[in-house]
């Protein structure tokens, strides 16, 4: 299920970015989703979100985001009903329940937790879109020029994640031979199984890491200052898509500042388009968003935009 | 001058009394192939992180005598020079990769240097053409094949430029293809590109032609060092059982020199014996006469058009239709991926086949209770009926107890069965009495191996199921898994075993199995199937064939070849 989630060089253009254009163009996508709540922007950013999927041909396995989400929306529209009384369009009065009160559902509520359910499939979808757009090790060697251990060992531990899930999996299976069935017993008995599992992993791992160590020193780890690998060069393609999304943040500030892109739910819903600057600030910040997927098309289909860009 | 010099080179593990090399005096000349061979516990990992530096800098312990790189002590070698000058690959690959992507593999040995970017990003991008790595290079380590991953542990070390490469048994995780794959690769670096090559290896038919000297190690100590061609008729002279099986049978047929390639043995042969004529294509692939098995499907394990497909869409088996009976040792050999191991976890009932069924027979269980087919074809019910037991390729992963004995009692407790002298009786079969009270971690991999065994055979299971049982085993222990294995079937137990060893497979399996991407393309009596297949055959198949057909092994050749003595032809042996 996991390997959907993981980077597949699929040989599309935003897989292949300047990590910085890239890591500020999802950042910007990802930030704008924690600041709009308008459910217009949310929408709208959703689509720019699925067409950058698209562009990494990673649509088949976003199907999982949005099967979470659908999950998370019924708990998300039960405990705004349960809790939230800001509401004033009241469409059904309840009974009356211990501590939470007069059970009432209104129309701002409803319309909160849809705003919401999107923003999360939002939030969702750019850390999907981060894994399939951007190779861990790229984010790694940028980081390491600021703290190059801790990189390091966050490159160890990505190496070694699949590796001991694996391994997990392989204990697992061989407990399961000699007859310990991790679907049955009391809470004590299952907690008993799986020290079993944790006590064999452990073991495994401390004689492992023996062998791991063993080969980096082997390989001059730790011999003394280290130099930093990298191939990344920045091309014009990494400007365009690190000014469309500089230029879609301070957009968003100023929306921000003169409430074009707000929206107010409670007491009572606002205005979806108040006005039409909320459309074209909305139309320049998508289009800036969208640069990077235009030009990732263009890359594609025109050899003339390719060899320029 | 010599590159490497070991002068009275002594060294002791810390808190061990008996030294793990002593009193080695060695010389390696500068573009040499050395095969430096011996069985488990010999020293030859020992003798390896020696001349790499990592002992006693890494492990400890104590140390004596010299060690001379290049004339220069190679105490005196700041490690950041050494690993320059000595790169080491070892033999799990999945253990020594570090970064995520292979290409920042390559690079992490470059960058720990300390080398400018220039100079990193031409070493990487050399490496990985030289290496066929390309096409891999945006791939996450952990996706890739265990010959990917050790071809890119050699690459990650290549980039360093190294003068001397040092293998500790590369190939002991890879399929025979992928294993001659990676050796061809070794012989192009020490051929073409001239590095000194030190190769440790248990399995000597796939690399012993490759070397310029054989160093024999016993005990921490040098037996042998001098030619392969003489090794064999020495080792045979001496009942040493590391050697390939041509070199043991032209040692053991008289010659005092052996060639080294199948292609020059068959030579020998050819002008020393007055063999018969080739024999006509329709009788040379006439199956063998073997020792018909007494087949008794009835109790046996069957699969029945059973298929099965992986989450991720892999079609990992395919219209699988097999019978085992009791009594039986079948062999399934194939290339990695071809389902084999995935045949394996749904005959025991970790994985449920998506079609077909698995069958086994009605029969009286350890505890007295009967199990139905109807039962075991719920979920799971196999898995946890006992009937079938599986030894998983790591032997590590059984091990988890304070004493081999608590072992076995865990296993018997989640069985509900009473000990009855169960224990003793396993114990003593699989010679690990003595151990009753011992840690099995602290035993070495061949005894590891028999404790695994032993917490599964402790419940008296039907069928056995083992998987790649022979992995980095010498001669020896691999001889003595042979024998444990024959003696349980004769116990009536059903064995089936998955394995990349031919040559095991030959002496061993009544029968073999070939798989295929997820088919069985080949099934029968081990003459039969081995006999008829050009790659996957025995060392000695493959002299034999069109000169005397029918042998795979060294009995069956001595036999063959001692009745031709009588024609031998007067004349002089091809060296």
């Amino acid at each position: 299920m996991w390997v959907s989630f993981q980077y597949q060089d699929n040989r599309r253009l935003l897989q292949h970015l300047h990590p910085v254009a890239a890591l500020v163009y999802l950042g910007v996508l990802g930030g704008l989703t924690l600041v709009f709540a308008h459910p217009l922007y949310l929408l709208g950013l959703l689509v720019v979100i699925l067409l950058a999927i698209q562009a990494v041909d990673g649509l088949k396995g976003w199907e999982l985001c949005l099967k979470f989400t659908l999950g998370m929306s019924l708990l998300i529209l039960l405990i705004n009903l349960l809790v939230v009384r800001a509401g004033e369009t009241v469409i059904w009065w309840g009974p009356r329940l211990p501590v939470l009160g007069e059970l009432t559902i209104s129309v701002e509520a409803i319309c909160y937790a849809a705003t919401m359910c999107v923003r999360l499939l939002d939030i969702l979808s750019v850390f999907y879109l981060f894994n399939r757009m951007l190779h861990p090790d790229q984010v790694l060697r940028l980081f390491s020029r600021f703290a190059a251990q801790s990189a390091l060992v966050l490159s160890l531990s990505t190496r070694m994640f699949p590796f001991l899930l694996r391994e997990v999996h392989n204990l697992q299976e061989v407990l399961s031979i000699r007859g310990v069935d991790f679907r049955k017993g009391t809470g004590k008995e299952r907690l008993q199984k799986y020290l079993s599992l944790f006590n064999l992993l452990l073991l495994n791992a401390l004689e492992n890491s023996l062998e791991t160590a063993e080969a980096m020193q082997a390989r001059a780890f730790a011999s003394g200052p280290r130099s930093r690998y990298r191939k990344e060069v920045f091309r014009p393609r990494d400007f365009l898509c690190l000014t469309g999304s500089l230029l879609a943040l301070f957009v968003t500030i100023y929306g921000q500042i003169y409430n074009y892109s707000t929206f107010h739910f409670y007491p009572q819903l606002g205005y979806l388009i108040s006005n039409t600057m909320t459309l074209v600030v909305l139309g320049i910040i998508l289009v800036l968003l969208s640069l990077p997927i235009i030009i990732s098309w263009g890359w594609q289909h025109c050899p003339y935009f390719n060899a320029r860009i | 001058m010599s590159l490497f010099q070991c002068q009275d080179l002594i060294y002791y593990y810390p808190d061990r009394k008996k030294p793990a090399l002593n009193q080695i005096n060695l010389q390696i000349e500068e573009g040499e192939f050395l095969l430096l061979i011996g069985g488990s516990g010999s020293g030859k990992s020992s003798l390896a992180r020696v001349l790499a530096g990592l002992i006693p800098e890494f492990y400890g312990g104590r140390f004596g005598g010299q060690v001379y790189f290049q004339n220069r002590n190679l105490k005196e070698f700041k490690r950041r020079n050494l690993v320059q000058e000595i790169g080491i690959v070892f033999q799990d690959p999945e253990k020594q990769l570090v970064m995520a992507g292979v290409e920042a593999e390559v690079a992490f040995g470059l960058e720990n240097l300390g080398l400018p970017p220039r100079e990193m990003l031409r070493r990487v991008a050399e490496v990985m053409s030289f290496m066929d790595l390309e096409g891999v290079k945006q791939e996450f380590t952990a996706q890739l094949s265990g010959g990917l991953k050790q071809k890119l542990a050699l690459a990650s070390v290549l980039a360093m430029y190294p003068r001397v490469l040092i293998l500790d048994e590369p190939t002991s995780q890879l399929d025979p293809v992928a294993a001659e794959a990676f050796f061809n690769l070794i012989k192009q670096l020490n051929e073409e590109i001239g590095l000194t090559i030190v190769l440790i290896e248990q399995r000597l038919e796939r690399c012993f032609h490759l070397a310029d000297r054989i160093l024999l190690l016993e005990d921490g100590q040098i037996r042998y060092n001098g030619s392969p061609e003489k090794y064999s008729c020495w080792a045979n002279a001496r009942k040493i059982p590391l050697v390939p099986p041509v070199g043991n049978l032209l040692a053991q047929l008289g010659f005092s020199t052996v060639p080294l390639t199948i292609k020059k043995a068959r030579q020998l042969l050819q002008a020393n014996y007055n063999l018969r004529e080739p024999s006509p294509l329709s009788t040379r692939y006439n199956p063998l006469p073997v020792v018909p098995v007494k087949a008794n499907f009835k109790e046996g394990l069957t699969l029945k058009k059973v298929w099965f497909t992986y989450p991720r869409g892999k079609e990992a088996l395919r219209d699988i239709d097999l019978q085992i009976s009791t009594g039986e040792l079948v062999a399934i050999l194939g290339a990695n991926g071809a389902g084999k191991t995935t045949l394996l976890k749904v005959a025991v009932g970790l994985l449920s086949p998506g079609r077909g069924q698995v069958l086994v027979p009605e029969t009286e269980r350890l505890d007295g209770r009967k199990k139905s087919k109807k039962n075991l074809g719920k979920r799971n019910g196999l898995l946890y009926s006992g009937i079938v037991a599986y030894l998983a390729q790591n032997p590590n992963d059984y091990l988890f107890h304070d004493t081999v004995e608590e072992e076995l009692l865990f296993s018997l407790k989640n069985f509900q069965l009473e000990d009855q002298g169960r224990i003793e009786a396993v114990l003593n079969n699989l010679d690990l009495k003595k151990y009753r009270e011992t840690n099995p971690r602290d035993l070495s991999s061949g005894e590891r191996q028999r404790v695994a065994l032993a917490s599964l055979l402790v419940t008296q299971p039907r069928f056995l199921l083992l998987d790649e049982p022979t992995r980095g085993m010498d001669y020896g222990l691999k001889r003595e898994m042979g024998r444990i294995l024959t003696e349980l079937v004769k116990q009536g137990l059903s064995v089936l075993v998955v394995t990349h060893d031919v040559e095991f497979a030959a002496l061993y399996a009544s029968r073999v199995i070939m798989m295929f991407d997820g088919q069985i393309i080949s099934d029968g009596p081990v003459g039969e199937v081995l006999g008829q297949s050009f790659f996957y055959t025995t060392q000695i198949g493959k002299m034999c064939r069109g000169l005397v057909d029918g042998i795979l092994t060294l009995p069956q050749a001595l036999d063959r070849f001692e009745s031709f003595h009588r024609k031998v032809k007067t004349g002089g042996e091809v060296g």
